[in-house]
């Protein structure tokens, strides 16, 4: 197999040197059609970064795979990228996983919703995706998850949020099984995909904080361009500050605790999806009437942003961290 | 159940720091440190300046102050990221507020950057060993955030230096030996050029403090007057512009690394209401609340991000990367998300009563006075508002 270019590109770099080669791949797949981005992010390796050689993929740890997706929300791809970055990484079938990293299917994963209820929701962009991912539990009660087939499964449209790109609502109760995920590797699979998330969050905030931060320096009124005022520079200002703290909380993540142990993304999700609307709504307000354009492509930003925080739950990420400190503190009294 | 300590902190990425250094730091804080000046204990009272500055004093003689000071000034000689794990171990129990902080944080490191030899050789080492308290003469009346204005003025007299002027919000002027005292050389039109810098005793004739009580009760902080004040050239901080720059550098840095321990500190503080309110039956309905639920949540996901920031910053230093403004970035977002904290476990504690469990009635007057020192903290050593700007000016670079 021919390298691809993201392969050259990854010689030697640094995770973040990744940002580059990703963000001219995302930037190309976004000048086609719709239907062909799938096969030209194949091409370009970006589904693969994470993934096992012997599979096709570049084998690198999950640090490669965070600006690869920042670089997707920064630039509003609307593809499910990390969740298909994390499925070619955790499959446990190698020929599925090829055809994930090949470009040939696609794939997404619902966030809610375990298998047997009748219609599922919840998964981002899943009307592109050919299968889901879908958390289950085993025989012994644990955390699992199974990959369907969506081909003949019945659908429906939801456009309240996203008409061009609609939520789909899943009946599967007859999807064929493709794979089984055992609890540990549905655990990894969702921390990966916790970080990916946050990260996916975190470039869409950054896309709007460099609109806002463009728009302001160079509009006009008065005699000054807006950013000169103090009333914007100061909301500019948190914008950048919370930026800054969720990326934080991202690299934190990709580092293990003082036990030697994974940490959690959920914080580092949680914070993104805080501080990314935030920071989107803000820019939008500063654009002033062209905010509220659909010209204006911040709002598709919004949209994914707040799709994101639909499928987790909304706010129940947040409710889920506080009641689990909660009982970790009553239970240390 | 004690956990087994940590094979190294890795959250820093590349080396992990010394297992000894945070076992040590664990071991030696749990060990000595009195009951009565733990904020969550039942034993805890106000401490007295003697038993904080002994307390101050055995720390830096266990190697937990004074960590990245070089040995030749009574430091330890260890790197920044020994002093981050050392202050997550202080951040890990609730103990007072340093009351050397003027003089480790603000005046040793300008010393160490501008003094003359024998002013290091003079100070340094008793900062450290808490013999010597500072103050910092810097805010003025007509001059708090904008340095451009300060009017103290000093006049060079015979190799002498005459001093006079009036600071504000000085704070512990009253118990301080020292003051690192900003001065200006010419007239308030100079802005900011020639600026210049002294340690001046405090005992030194034709200086008065007048304390000034604040919102907690306390008299914390003072206005200082300096009515034709006398000091030698010895006394001079560095020359007029030179010493004053060389000192925003350091303060730069110092932004950034001082009071490390705060997220780590902020989670502990989080803990301590919870498990108080847990103690009680009928507070611990509280904790049930679905709104109470989130907002802990949200102020994890807030602390999580604080400590990314402050082990950024650590990775950056280590790396020999300049931080510029970046100090403004964890000052803050500490200052504004322990604040809001603070009101946020103000109303938690506010329904405890005489019939409350003791843990709940030890944290509703810690948390209340918690509140109404957090009015505090988005205020001193730079407003938000002074932070929005140094970010916007300098992070941003946005066009004036």
């Amino acid at each position: 197999m021919n390298a691809t270019p993201f392969e050259d590109a990854s010689a030697g770099l640094r995770p973040e040197e990744f940002a580059e080669a990703a963000e001219a791949a995302i930037a190309d797949a976004l000048n086609q059609a719709p239907e062909a981005r799938l096969a030209v992010l194949g091409a370009a390796g970006l589904f693969g970064v994470c993934a096992d050689e012997a599979s096709g993929g570049l084998g690198l740890p999950l640090d490669f795979a965070v600006p690869v997706v920042q670089a997707a929300g920064r630039l509003r791809l609307r593809w499910a990228l990390a969740e298909q970055i994390v499925l070619a990484r955790h499959l446990p079938d190698p020929a599925l996983c090829s055809a994930l990293i090949e470009g040939r299917h696609s794939a997404s994963i619902a966030c809610q919703g375990p298998i047997g209820r009748a219609w599922v929701g919840h998964a981002r962009h899943a009307g592109q995706a050919h299968w889901m991912l879908v958390r289950s539990t085993d025989e012994t009660g644990s955390q699992s998850a199974v990959l369907l087939d969506l081909a003949h499964a019945p659908h429906q449209s939801d456009a309240a949020l996203d008409p061009e790109e609609p939520l789909t609502w899943w009946d599967l109760s007859a999807a064929p099984v493709l794979a089984r995920l055992d609890a540990a590797r549905t655990e990894a699979l969702w921390h990966d995909l916790e970080i990916l998330l946050a990260a996916t969050a975190h470039g869409a905030a950054e896309g709007a904080l460099q609109a806002a931060v463009s728009h302001t320096g160079t509009r006009v009124q008065f005699d000054a361009p807006l950013s000169s005022r103090q009333a914007v520079r100061h909301w500019l200002a948190r914008m950048k500050l919370y930026h800054e703290a969720g990326g934080a909380a991202i690299a934190r993540a990709l580092q293990r605790n003082e036990w030697g142990q994974a940490r959690s993304g959920r914080t580092a999700l949680a914070l993104n999806l805080q501080h990314g609307a935030f920071i989107i709504e803000k820019a939008m307000h500063l654009h002033g009437g062209m905010g509220f354009t659909w010209e204006l492509p911040l709002h598709r930003a919004l949209r994914e942003l707040r799709a994101i925080d639909a499928a987790l739950g909304a706010g129940s990420l947040a409710r889920g961290l506080g009641r689990d400190f909660i009982h970790q503190q009553t239970e240390a009294a | 159940m004690q956990r087994d300590l940590p094979p190294g902190d890795l959250s820093t990425g590349a080396l992990p720091p010394p297992h000894d250094t945070r076992r040590h730091a664990r071991d030696w804080l749990r060990a000595n440190l009195p009951d009565h000046m733990r904020t969550d204990s039942l034993a805890w009272r106000s401490p007295t300046l003697d038993e904080s500055r002994d307390w101050e004093a055995a720390m830096h003689r266990a190697a937990l102050a004074g960590m990245t000071w070089p040995q030749a000034y009574g430091g330890h000689g260890q790197s920044l990221r020994e002093h981050l794990a050392v202050n997550k171990e202080i951040g890990a129990l609730l103990m007072p507020e340093s009351v050397g902080s003027i003089g480790k944080e603000l005046a040793g490191p300008i010393i160490m950057a501008v003094g003359t030899e024998a002013q290091k050789q003079g100070f340094l080492a008793p900062i450290l060993r808490m013999e010597q308290f500072w103050c910092q003469g810097f805010s003025e009346p007509d001059a708090g955030s904008d340095l451009a204005r300060l009017r103290t003025k000093a006049v060079e007299e015979n190799g002498f230096w005459r001093i006079n002027g009036q600071k504000i919000w000085t704070s512990g002027a009253a118990k301080a030996h020292h003051c690192l005292l900003l001065t200006r050389t010419g007239t308030v039109a100079d802005k900011h050029r020639g600026l210049l810098m002294f340690a001046v005793p405090m005992d030194t004739p034709g200086i008065r403090v007048v304390p000034i009580k604040s919102i907690d009760g306390k008299e914390s902080f003072a206005e200082v007057f300096f009515d034709d004040v006398v000091v030698p050239d010895s006394a001079r901080l560095g020359a007029p512009d030179e010493g004053w720059s060389a000192a925003l550098r350091v303060l730069g840095i110092e932004r950034a690394t001082n009071r490390m321990y705060r997220p780590w500190r902020f989670e502990c503080e989080l803990g301590f209401l919870l498990r108080a309110l847990a103690s009680d039956p009928e507070q611990a309905r509280q904790l049930q609340d679905g709104g109470v639920q989130r907002r802990v949540g949200e102020l994890l996901a807030e602390i999580d991000g604080l400590k990314g920031l402050v082990e950024r910053t650590v990775n950056q230093l280590m790396q020999g990367d300049s931080i510029g403004a970046r100090g403004s970035l964890t000052k803050l977002f500490w200052s504004e998300s322990h604040q809001a904290f603070a009101g946020f476990a103000l109303g938690l504690v506010s329904q405890i009563g005489p019939q409350s469990s003791p843990l709940a009635r030890r944290a509703r007057q810690a948390f209340t006075q918690a509140y109404l020192f957090a009015r505090a903290e988005t205020i001193y050593a730079g407003t938000s508002e002074v932070q929005l700007d140094l970010i916007a000016q300098r992070i941003l670079q946005l066009p004036r």
